[in-house]
């Protein structure tokens, strides 16, 4: 393994730009003669539209075209479509009311979009949009998740009868029951996984390009992978053939699930660029982007738990409510059912589990992908019920969670859900983590604290998730005759370093040097396929992707070096990059067969026969200031099970970037619709607290390499571990911290405002 | 008059006869220099995507200030060197250190925060000796970063120095801009535009003030981190505009032997350390307005002026006793700042005037003096209540006392009935639980989404108790202090 091999942690071949300024993101650098696009949103929750009137917009200075619901309806644009469907529990389709590019009859949401002015500039767009009259009959507005489903909520859809979207299930009720009633003692908990704005530093923006002479558009946009997003808007809502439209992605400033989608912004774009026949660009506001951005998370869930006399965990039930906000995006009915549902037994024993979701629809933004996808508000139901199961029982947490486990004997495993987990070794990681964390010594850190007026509190939580299941991944390499050699994937880079990590599979296979190798992602013109970045898929499927390809092009230069040497395949080695008859010193590197060949280039795909399983052990030390309730995060640990590890430097990475958004999410982020008005109340980087250089510890990372058996890698992804892993770390310490007071729950985020509040409550508070 | 804006940017001059009053500098590299390196993530002060470097001749030396592009009006570069990110790399294409120990430390995953953060630090490493006192994270508080939970970032900041040989080669080749920039110092007054619109840089107070009377509808600004959000997220575009930055007169921080007099365009970070030497809490809250990049450019006179309720320093002064010199013409007049605030939106300036200057005294030997920001985030955020108390202790009987709050009224207000029931008696609880009690005859405070009323009156109150439970500590202390010398 070279130095530029796999394991090591050399820095990232993207930086050269990105650090310099030199990145290029969507809106880095519009063409000559660009017109802009604003967009009217509706300022009301739920109104019905009485009338539009855009004459006077029109007439505006600077005005090129105004389009509405009607325009795009006239053109044959059809509705944005989601792509994952499900039938209820009792067999009947679930409701899927369309969802219109563009407002018609009726706006659902602060923020749905209503009509897009094009301008010659952004200032002439807006002042022109100013000037539409909409006139609304303002409606009763729904915004609760907990409340949609109540007989007298306010009613969005006709086909969504009491909001109801999708009813969905998994698992044996039966057998659930069963244990249930057997049970020795049931345990139940209900939390909030409360609703995040994504907010990637990069708003949205896009690029819409026509050329008369093909008739093809083109869209740049920052995504997580360009061919899904070709396939929807050419076949499904512009109604083209694939080919007319080609979707280019250039740097992308973080995306967390967020940009995988099709959003009405870029159908409107394109065909404004087609009947003005002029680039359009449109770039969302940070405002623009909390209101119409897809959320995430946003689930109210009921979990139980059966244990046995000896405190066995025999059976687990839960039971959400999913808010999938005012239309169906393209995957939100998929993130609360088929995404997460299966990882509700966790890394426990459980002999029978039942999770039913119901899907509601409420007068908020649509809901959809957000780091984890239903992996975390699984993990987050799981670890908190099995935390507080353990405290009811009066045991200690660690000790239940150890007394539960699946041992790494049982491997593989199949869950009462259906996974099968390859490996792991919970135990072991669990062990490690906690010497790490020294939780020997918390006692006294605990007393410490205490004489300081803090409550101090351990939090442990064990989670596991799915990464890399399903579909393909194709990897096309090009070696040319000068010895560069060109990498073409469907998998899109957001920030993870997709660059370095594949070019260090292929240098470390090849045996090329690093700075040789170029990847190329994000253009529907040069890539031929792909599936595109999501569910931690880059480096476990398109890693072996590349990896395949790169060995196909070796076993083809191998030929040809054959005939070069003059002896036969079977006796050529390859090793460091050279081929060479086994038992001799003659050889020829691959680039001079590469050069004699006058170029090779082979490609192969990565289909997974089975999802990876990475997991791993977070322990949070936190302290609550008893007089102002503001909770401190003092230690954080982790230790990971990700399978091999490519590049480590890039793993701790997302490790730490995960653990920033579970953070926030558990101590600070709170997405606020006013109850009655359905207004966004924190609509901005003011309004909503990300996390900021002061709000984090240092983080202790460490890892366990266990292999993955199902991948030719042996690796499992790592891009969502740290956002599912913290949240119920983090409230697990939060409870403990103020567990001595009776309280046994605390919802996120914990604010400073909520736990005061909670001190006061149970007399806690330091005067 | 001068009918050209002469700026550098980089290395390179740059006169600029035709600018839009309101075209911001993020806007102007972006669209018209084609350097995008600069970022929005924002457009309203809040994310530091768009930090740039500003810097001006000091001494015979440049002095640099991170600050918000995404706010700031092209025009307010006048006689100043901007830098931004792609000015960093070596002439011959070798990294900066600042961007070395980002690359070592992986400090960069998307990288779109990467260059706001890269001339954050680039601020900090300018500023070695004064930064060292600031903590990093505070530093930081202006920059958000979505992907990499920051540890890397706070690691860059402390290994940059170490990577660090001698002089950059910004540093190397400072002496060219300081000559050109005093060059340029004119005391012309700047006049630019577009299509009528009109912007104004005067360099002078009476130039400043004749310009204020031509033209008495004009839009003031001082750092304009106020009105520079009226044009990104209200999308007005108001004109003209009398920028005060050049006045000498009002950027000057003066000693008065008992006090200061703060010219209205001095900014936050001009008066920090001068302010916090009198009253150190006052030092505490003004480290927490905005963020290095606001507290750049963000001014007093502007925080006062803009008449806002929740503003910091209003309260803050009002409590130290300070009045308000306003001027037009040649005639100045001088208000206790507090009947400045006359109603919601409606403030005791006449047409043609404006703010010159905030005077304010030092404390007395029984001075008590406490400043309270309360706002949901430490960094960067709005107050929902502020409260500031100067109460003047004569042999442990209550003088004087004023108590200042923002965030309990539509304007900034003393609790005249609080202050009734603190003078002339003794600084105990009983007395302060009288004050507390008074209080609420002095507010009627509203709910809005930062705060309800009842939170509102809460913590007025118990700011007051606060005051009282952490100065009897001290005093005693001070009173001793006193006893002692003079018994010596
Ligand atoms: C991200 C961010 C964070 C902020 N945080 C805080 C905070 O924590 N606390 C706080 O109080 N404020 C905060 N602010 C608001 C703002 O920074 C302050 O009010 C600042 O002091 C305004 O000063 P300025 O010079 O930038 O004002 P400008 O925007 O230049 O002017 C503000 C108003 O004052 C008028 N004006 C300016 N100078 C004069 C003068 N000499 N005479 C008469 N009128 C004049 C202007 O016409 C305008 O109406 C924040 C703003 C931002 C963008
Ligand atoms: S763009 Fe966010 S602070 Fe300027
Ligand atoms: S690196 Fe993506 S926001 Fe900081």
């Amino acid at each position: 393994m070279g130095q530029f091999g796999l394991g090591q942690a050399i820095t990232r071949k993207e930086d050269a730009r990105l650090i310099t300024g030199r990145g290029r993101f969507t809106d880095d650098g519009p063409p000559p003669g660009c017109a802009h696009a604003v967009f009217l949103r509706s300022p009301h929750a739920h109104a019905r539209i009485r009338s539009l009137d855009c004459t006077r917009a029109l007439s505006m200075p600077g005005v090129l075209a105004i389009l509405t619901g009607a325009e795009l309806d006239a053109a044959g644009i059809g509705p944005l479509p989601c792509t994952t469907l499900y039938e209820n529990r009792d067999g009947t389709p679930m409701a899927a009311p369309e969802r219109p590019v563009l407002a018609r009859e009726r706006v659902r949401f602060v923020g749905d979009p209503v009509a897009a002015v094009i301008a010659e500039t952004p200032h002439a767009a807006r002042d022109a949009a100013e000037t539409i009259l909409v006139d609304y009959d303002p409606l009763a507005a729904i915004v609760d998740t907990g409340r949609a489903l109540d007989p007298e909520a306010p009613q969005i859809w006709p086909e969504a009868p009491g909001n109801l979207a999708l009813d969905w299930e998994t698992g044996d009720a039966e057998a659930v029951d069963r244990r249930f009633a057997a049970a020795h003692r049931v345990l139940e908990l209900t939390l909030v996984n409360n609703r995040i704005v994504v907010n990637p530093m990069e708003t949205r923006a896009c690029l819409a390009e026509y050329d008369p002479g093909t008739d093809r558009l083109t869209l740049t946009v920052g995504s997580q992978g360009v061919h899904g997003m070709q396939r929807i808007l050419a076949e499904k809502v512009l109604r083209i053939p694939r080919e007319k439209l080609r979707v280019v992605t250039r740097d992308v400033g973080g995306a967390f699930g967020m940009k995988i989608f099709v959003f009405p912004e870029y159908p409107v774009c394109l065909h404004a660029a087609r009947i003005l026949r002029r680039p359009v660009r449109w770039v969302a506001e940070r405002t623009e982007s909390f209101l119409a951005d897809t959320h995430g998370r946003d689930h109210v869930t009921t979990v139980s738990i059966a244990v046995d006399a000896d405190g066995r965990m025999t059976a687990i039930r839960a039971s959400a409510i999913a808010n999938l906000g005012a239309y169906l995006s393209q995957v939100g009915p998929f993130i609360p059912t088929e995404c997460g549902a299966y990882m509700y037994t966790g890394v426990y024993r459980f002999e029978a589990a039942h999770y039913r979701v119901r899907c509601v629809f409420t007068n908020t933004a649509p809901v959809d992908a957000y780091r984890g996808a239903g992996r975390p508000e699984a993990a987050y139901a799981v670890e908190r019920a099995v935390d507080f199961a353990a405290r009811e029982l009066g045991c200690d947490p660690i000790a239940f969670r150890r007394r539960n486990f699946v041992p790494p004997a049982a491997m593989p495993y199949r869950t009462a859900l259906g996974y099968t987990y390859d490996s792991g070794d919970f135990p072991r990681l669990l062990d490690a983590a906690l010497a790490r964390a020294d939780v020997a010594g918390f006692a006294g850190r605990r007393q410490a604290a205490a004489a300081a007026g803090r409550l101090l509190g351990l939090g442990v939580a064990y989670y596991i998730e799915r990464c890399a299941g399903g579909s393909p991944e194709e990897a096309r390499l090009e070696l040319r005759p000068d010895g560069r050699l060109r990498l073409y994937i469907g998998t899109q880079n957001n920030g993870q370093g997709h660059e370095t990590a594949y070019a260090q599979i292929v240098a470390d296979r090849l045996g090329l040097p690093f700075a040789d190798i170029e990847v190329v992602q994000g253009d529907t013109d040069l890539v031929a396929s792909g599936r595109g970045t999501g569910g931690s898929r880059s480096i476990p499927i398109g890693g072996a992707a590349v990896l395949r390809a790169g060995e196909r092009l070796v076993a083809r230069a191998r030929e040809r070096a054959a005939e070069m040497l003059e002896a036969a395949t079977t006796d050529i080695g390859f090793a460091e990059g050279s081929f060479f008859i086994l038992g001799t010193d003659r050889r020829l590197s691959l680039v001079e067969v590469a050069a004699a060949a006058g170029g090779l280039e082979e490609s192969d795909s990565f289909q997974p026969e089975a999802p990876t399983f990475p997991n791993g052990c977070h322990v949070c030390e936190l302290s609550i200031d008893r007089a102002t309730g503001v909770p401190r995060i003092e230690r954080y640990t982790v230790v990971d099970d990700f399978g091999v590890v490519v590049n480590p430097a890039l793993l701790a990475g997302q490790v730490h970037g995960g653990l920033a958004q579970g953070i926030g999410q558990a101590l600070l982020e709170r997405t606020v619709y006013d109850p009655e008005s359905g207004q966004l109340l924190s609509g901005s980087l003011m309004d909503y607290v990300l996390p900021r250089a002061d709000d984090l510890p240092a983080f202790d990372f460490d890892w366990v390499v266990i292999p993955c058996r199902t991948n030719p890698l042996g690796v499992k992804g790592a891009g969502e571990a740290g956002a599912i892993g913290a949240p119920p770390a983090v409230i697990n310490a939060v409870v403990d911290a103020l567990a001595g007071y009776g309280i046994h729950h605390v919802d996120m985020p914990a604010t400073p405002h909520r736990l005061w509040r909670l001190l006061e409550r149970v007399g806690a508070l330091l005067a | 008059m001068r009918r050209r804006l002469r700026f550098v940017l980089g290395s390179e001059p740059r006169e600029l006869g035709e600018v839009e009053p309101t075209l911001t500098v993020l806007e102007y590299l972006r669209r018209i220099e084609h350097r995008r390196g600069t970022k929005e993530g924002c457009a309203e002060g809040d994310c530091g995507a768009c930090t740039v470097l500003v810097g001006r001749p000091v001494e015979g030396r440049m002095c640099y200030r991170a600050v918000n592009a995404c706010i700031l009006f092209l025009p307010m570069l006048d006689g100043c060197r901007l830098l931004t990110v792609e000015d960093l790399r070596a002439p011959d294409g070798s990294l900066h250190p600042v961007q070395r120990a980002m690359v070592e430390a992986h400090a960069s995953q998307c990288g779109f925060c990467t260059p706001g953060f890269v001339m954050a630090l680039y601020a900090l490493y300018r500023e070695r000796g004064v930064a060292r006192e600031t903590p990093i994270a505070e530093w930081l508080a202006g920059n958000l970063c979505r992907c990499t939970g920051y540890g890397p970032i706070l690691e860059a900041a402390q290994r940059m120095h170490a990577v660090a040989q001698g002089a950059d080669h910004l540093e190397a080749r400072e002496a060219e801009t300081v000559a050109r920039l005093e060059s340029w110092q004119d005391g012309e007054t700047l006049a630019v535009g577009r299509e009528g619109r009109m912007f104004f840089a005067p360099a002078d107070i009476g130039s400043l003030a004749r310009l204020l009377i031509e033209h008495p509808d004009a839009t003031l600004i001082g750092g304009a981190t106020d009105v520079g959000l009226w044009v990104t997220k209200q999308h007005r575009r108001p004109h003209p505009l009398i920028w005060t930055g050049r006045v000498a007169e009002l950027t000057r921080v003066e000693d008065t032997g008992d006090g200061l007099s703060i010219g209205a365009a001095a900014t936050y970070r001009d008066v920090l350390d001068r302010l916090a030497a009198l009253y150190p809490d006052a030092g505490r809250v003004i480290r927490r307005i905005g963020s290095v990049q606001i507290r750049n450019l963000g001014t007093i006179g502007g925080n006062i002026a803009n008449g806002s309720p929740i503003g910091d320093s209003p309260p803050l002064l009002i409590a130290a006793g300070a009045r308000l010199r306003l001027r037009r013409g040649n005639r100045c007049r001088e208000v206790p700042l507090e009947s400045f605030f006359l109603d919601y939106g409606r403030q005791d300036r006449r047409p043609g005037e404006f703010v010159e200057a905030v005077v304010v005294s030092g404390p007395g030997p029984g001075t008590l003096f406490r400043a309270y920001k309360i706002s949901k985030r430490f960094d960067q955020d709005i107050s929902s209540v502020f409260a500031a108390f100067r109460i003047d202790l004569d042999g442990g009987r209550i003088a004087s006392a004023r108590l200042a709050y923002g965030g309990m009224a539509p304007v900034p207000k003393r609790a005249e009935l609080a202050e009734a029931a603190l003078v002339g008696r003794p600084w105990k609880r009983q007395t302060v639980e009288a004050a507390m009690a008074a209080l609420e005859r002095d507010f009627t405070p509203i709910d809005d989404w930062r705060a309800s009323a009842g939170y509102r009156m809460t913590v007025a109150r118990n700011l007051l108790m606060k005051c009282w439970l952490e100065s009897s500590g001290e005093i005693r202390r001070r009173l001793d202090l006193a006893a002692e010398v003079a018994d010596g």
